[in-house]
């Protein structure tokens, strides 16, 4: 909730990934609920039938068909043109979007490191699993987007997503619908789409949630709190200001303010659990002081977003 | 409600007050502080300001408590104090008058002074006392339970001359009430300041710096139950904290007639012709007429009437002890006569003189008894047996020759030498013995005697014989005798006891020394500086089981004093003195409340002192070494008659008692003459050294509470509050 008082960007891999954590990490994949056609052939198994080494099925040959792939044995035993139909294996798109508003520099631990990391950390498991992973960052800009990254495949181009990782910096006001509506414009393809943010928008999150889910992408929204803000650290005579506006509002910590405030921050958090539930988005909120590699080994696999 | 501070709490409270506020306003301004959103936070606030109607109040709680706590603490700088009906858990002491003038019958103010029924003044203080034991508080069932001081508790002291404590601090009515009813009247003049440190020390006190004595817990109530008639109550102090009650007891205009001066005296030069003088005063404000009866040993012998001029009152200015300001005061100046008594009486006796209405008069004079008799024990007529030991002294012999002694007998030092070896001795006068003279008068000389010292070799040298002896000029070797440390040079008498009986006449404060002796006591010896002159000891008074003596160590001739009258009324008062075993109390006065010390001669044994009462018990009392005996405080006016087995005193009467056995007798009048005490007008203020105190209007007093200890708790309470709250307010 408070500014966090020196924070430290990171620079490198090593400021976002433990090695210990990347070597696990490569166990993992990216899971789909749904079974989402892709763009190129991938390691994932597709309903389309394609071009893998398992055999899925025959079908008589029509006009057209590639020569490659008629079954030539069953021509010469049946004298008829038959085609070998194989289940063809089709990348994935991870679209991980990230919340630069200023509102995510807070807390001890910083959100916005510990949305790096996690970040980081989803687009390594996306790399090595040869997903196409995309990665955005909404924030105060023109339209919404700050920047964004797209169609990177395998190990390889971690570098580049640690790289553009690096270069993001939080500030100003989230325009979330605005954003929302550019990825639901310019996406292609479907796949998972993992979103991480405080989801506190003062404009509301229900317009770009809304946008974001459909069109074939299973929308995991990720919710970062600090520590500070789920129970806050505070007391006296306060003027507080938003950080992202600069307004302000002045009050004397009491208990039964605290109270209040705890009230209000659970029925917020229950809101968005349900405004989510009714449209098939999985909601995790998870706090910023949560390990990285216990929330990703064993939490998110257990929700499901991770196998 | 009364408030003794107010000022200062005023200036406190119009610094502490604008402080505290700028205090909070500053503490008020709020820290900035940066969070992720406001969103939640406004809509908390909306929340409670919603549900929250105090809310505003809420927030300057803490405030408004601050402020309670300081207006708490500068109303206890105040001082506030309030009067309050219930004495809760108070001490009182009540002190009891039962002086002499507590005896007048005019206790009771409905019956006039004249009744014979009326009661005393010390009936109606102890009714008075009783009743104020009744209105004390009792204390509950729980606080006696815990052992929990709740009720109140009251201590009882009688005094006259001095304080008798009769039940210390208890809450039990029944003690009280029995210690007040044992209340005996004494015939004693009163003393009240010594009381007041009495019972100051029975008050637990501690001594704190810079204040001197304080007392801890609840201060106490004094109450003072007298007629008021309390000489010394300037110097009586109460501690500032307590407060004294004034129960005046008597009515203020009671006439009373009073012997106050009584002596008998036998001519100089006559021992048979006997004077007895009576001195009387009167406090009525009319003139009175009073019959002066003498009689002697019970026999009425003389009447003789005595008129008495009106008392009247004498206007003066006195400083009053709380504001410093001269304000009038009203004395009573009594009217005073009085008569003598002529007779020709060789024999001793005993002489009481009472005075009583005139013919036709009513059977009562006044309303205190006590001092309307008075005894005085006459001596018997006596002539002194004196021997003088010098090799010729114009002066001693012709001044020895003017006194009225029965035999005066000059011997040769050589003669007296053989004397005091007990050889038989043919001289001009006869043979003689020591025993024959009453007193051995040695000028310049000293006989050789044999000492015995502490190994119990036998020593032979100058030194004292036994009986008693007046030196002169000679320094007899201790232990009963000084140091002689050798001729010193022209000295003045610097320092003397003027009450002894031998120097009250004997004129040292002129006289001039040209010869003077060195001397020195030896610490621990019997002997007894009486005059000093600048060299030291100049005469003392030596005494051990056989021998008494008065040394005068210079040479008397070598001075001016057988030039001045007063050698000869030295001679004659210090052979009187050496005679008489010391100061008899025969003719000296003996007020009851005194204690009776008389000096017996050495080997009495079996002394026995019975009262004048006949009812009271007769007392055994055992001698120092010396021959003194003590008895005391006398409590009543009369003749006690001591009585022993042994030698007799000069002026002692021996009679045969059943058993034989010879007991001397010396009887000691005790009488009041007390001309304060006789007045007997009941004042109806008591002036403290610490403040004038008015009389209580038959009302009980009311206490004075001081607020401040509970305000300061208060204040302390509020601020523990405050602590909660905000506590409360920060914390969750």
């Amino acid at each position: 909730m408070l500014r966090t008082p020196s924070i430290t960007r990171p620079k490198s891999i090593e400021d976002l990934l433990e090695p210990d954590l990347v070597a696990r990490l490569g166990q993992l994949d990216v899971a789909s609920r749904k079974i989402f056609s892709g763009k190129l052939k991938g390691e994932r198994r597709s309903k389309k039938r394609g071009e893998s080494v398992e055999f899925a099925d025959h079908r008589p040959y029509v006009v057209g068909d590639d020569l490659r792939h008629i079954d030539w044995n069953l021509f010469g035993r049946l004298d008829r043109l038959f085609l070998k139909l194989f289940l063809e294996e089709e990348d994935l798109s991870l679209h991980i979007v990230l919340d630069c508003s200023g509102s995510e520099d807070t807390g001890e631990p910083n959100k916005f490191l510990f949305m790096q990391k996690l970040a980081t950390a989803l687009a390594y498991i996306g790399l090595v699993n040869l997903n196409r992973v995309a990665l955005t960052a909404i924030g105060a800009a023109e339209g919404g987007i700050v920047s964004t990254v797209r169609d990177l495949r395998g190990r390889r181009r971690l570098q580049d997503v640690v790289r553009w990782i690096c270069t993001l910096e939080p500030g100003g006001t989230a325009r979330f619908t605005e954003g929302a509506k550019r990825i639901a414009i310019t996406r292609r393809g479907k796949g998972v789409m993992v979103l991480l943010s405080d989801m506190f928008f003062k404009e509301g999150y229900e317009t770009g949630l809304r946008l974001l889910v459909g069109h074939g992408y299973d929308l995991f929204a990720i919710q970062i709190l600090s520590p500070q803000e789920v129970d806050p650290p505070i007391g006296g005579d306060l003027r507080l200001k938003d950080i992202e506006d600069g307004d302000t509002a002045e009050l004397t910590i009491s208990a039964p303010l605290l109270k209040a405030y705890k009230a209000n921050l659970n029925a917020y958090v229950q809101r968005l659990h349900n405004f989510c539930a009714q449209r098939d988005i999985v909601h995790l909120m998870v706090k910023s002081d949560a390990p990285i590699d216990v929330l990703v080994l064993d939490y998110l696999r257990r929700r499901g977003l991770l196998k | 409600m009364t408030w003794l501070t107010p000022t200062i709490a005023i200036i406190a409270g119009a610094i502490a007050v604008p402080t505290l506020l700028v205090l909070y306003f500053l503490k008020l301004r709020r820290r900035d502080l940066e969070v992720s959103t406001t969103l939640l936070w406004k809509k908390s606030i909306q929340d409670l300001q919603a549900n929250a109607p105090f809310q505003k109040l809420r927030r300057n709680i803490l405030l408004l408590l601050q402020l309670l706590a300081l207006a708490a603490a500068l109303t206890a700088l105040a001082q506030p104090q309030i009067q309050s009906d219930a004495e809760r858990g108070t001490r009182h002491i009540i002190l009891i008058d039962r002086s002499a003038s507590m005896s007048a019958r005019d206790g009771d103010p409905e019956i006039a002074p004249s009744a014979s029924a009326a009661r005393t003044r010390l009936e109606e203080a102890k009714r008075q006392a009783l009743e104020l034991v009744e209105s004390l508080r009792e204390p509950s069932f729980f606080d006696a339970a815990a052992g929990h001081r709740s009720g109140d508790e009251a201590m009882v002291i009688a005094f006259d001359t001095v304080g008798e404590v009769l039940q210390n601090f208890t809450s039990s009515k029944a003690d009280l009430r029995r210690a007040i009813e044992s209340i005996q009247p004494s015939d004693a003049p009163s003393a009240i300041a010594s009381v007041f440190k009495l019972a100051k020390a029975y008050v637990p006190r501690g001594v704190v710096e810079n204040l001197g004595f304080v007392s801890f817990g609840e201060p106490a109530v004094i109450h003072v139950f007298s007629d008021g008639r309390l000489p010394d109550a300037g110097q009586a102090e109460a501690a500032p904290e307590d407060k004294v009650l004034f129960h005046a007891i008597g009515r203020p205009d009671t006439p009373n007639i009073a012997i106050t001066a009584l002596r008998a005296d036998r001519a100089f030069d006559n021992p048979r012709a006997l004077s007895i003088f009576v001195g009387v005063q009167s406090t009525d404000t009319q003139p009175r007429e009073v019959d002066a009866e003498l009689s002697i040993d019970g026999r009425a012998v003389a009447v003789r009437a005595i008129t008495l001029p009106a008392a009247h009152y004498r206007t003066g200015a006195e400083a009053s002890p709380e504001t410093g300001e001269a304000q009038a005061v009203r004395t009573l100046e009594p009217g005073a006569g009085g008569v003598v008594f002529q007779l020709d009486r060789p024999e001793a006796g005993i002489a009481a003189v009472r005075l009583r209405p005139t013919q036709g008069g009513t059977d009562r004079l006044d309303a205190l008894a006590v001092d309307d008799l008075a005894y005085v024990v006459i001596p018997p007529a006596r002539r002194l047996t004196v021997a003088v030991v010098t090799r010729g002294n114009l002066f001693l012999r012709e001044c020895l020759e003017g006194l009225n002694l029965s035999r005066l007998r000059v011997i040769d030092p050589a003669v007296f030498q053989q004397t005091v070896e007990g050889k038989p001795v043919s001289a001009a006068g006869g043979p003689m013995t020591l025993g024959d003279f009453d007193v051995i008068i040695l000028d310049r000389t000293l006989p050789e005697v044999e000492t015995r010292d502490a190994a119990g070799a036998v020593t032979k040298g100058p030194g004292l014989p036994p009986g008693r002896l007046l030196v002169l000029g000679a320094v007899p070797p201790p232990p009963v005798g000084l140091i002689d440390e050798g001729p010193g040079e022209a000295a003045l008498m610097v320092d003397w006891s003027r009450d002894n009986p031998a120097l009250k006449y004997a004129g040292l404060a002129d006289l001039v020394i040209a010869k003077s002796r060195k001397v020195s006591v030896v610490p621990g010896s019997p002997v007894t500086v009486l005059a000093s002159d600048q060299n030291g000891p100049a005469i003392v008074e030596a005494a051990d089981g056989i021998t008494r003596a008065l040394i005068v160590p210079f040479d008397p001739g070598e001075s001016d004093w057988p030039l001045k009258p007063g050698f000869v009324l030295f001679l004659a008062s210090s052979l009187s003195y050496l005679a008489d075993d010391g100061a008899s109390a025969v003719g000296r006065l003996v007020q009851p409340g005194q204690t009776l010390a008389e000096r017996l001669p050495i080997g009495a044994t079996n002394v026995r002192i019975a009262p004048p009462q006949r009812d009271a018990p007769v007392q055994d009392l055992f001698p120092a070494a010396d021959g003194r005996i003590a008895y005391g405080p006398l409590r009543s006016v009369g003749i006690y008659t001591i009585s022993w087995t042994g030698p007799a005193g000069s002026q002692d009467i021996v009679l045969n008692d059943e058993g034989g056995s010879a007991r001397v007798r010396r009887a000691v009048a005790v009488n009041l003459l007390d001309p304060a005490e006789s007045i007997i007008n009941a004042a109806d203020t008591l002036p403290l050294a610490s403040a004038i105190v008015e009389a209580q209007q038959r009302e009980q007093g009311r206490a004075t509470r001081n607020l401040w200890p509970w305000l300061l708790v208060g204040a302390l309470a509020i601020i523990m509050l405050e602590w909660f709250v905000y506590n409360r307010k920060v914390h969750v």
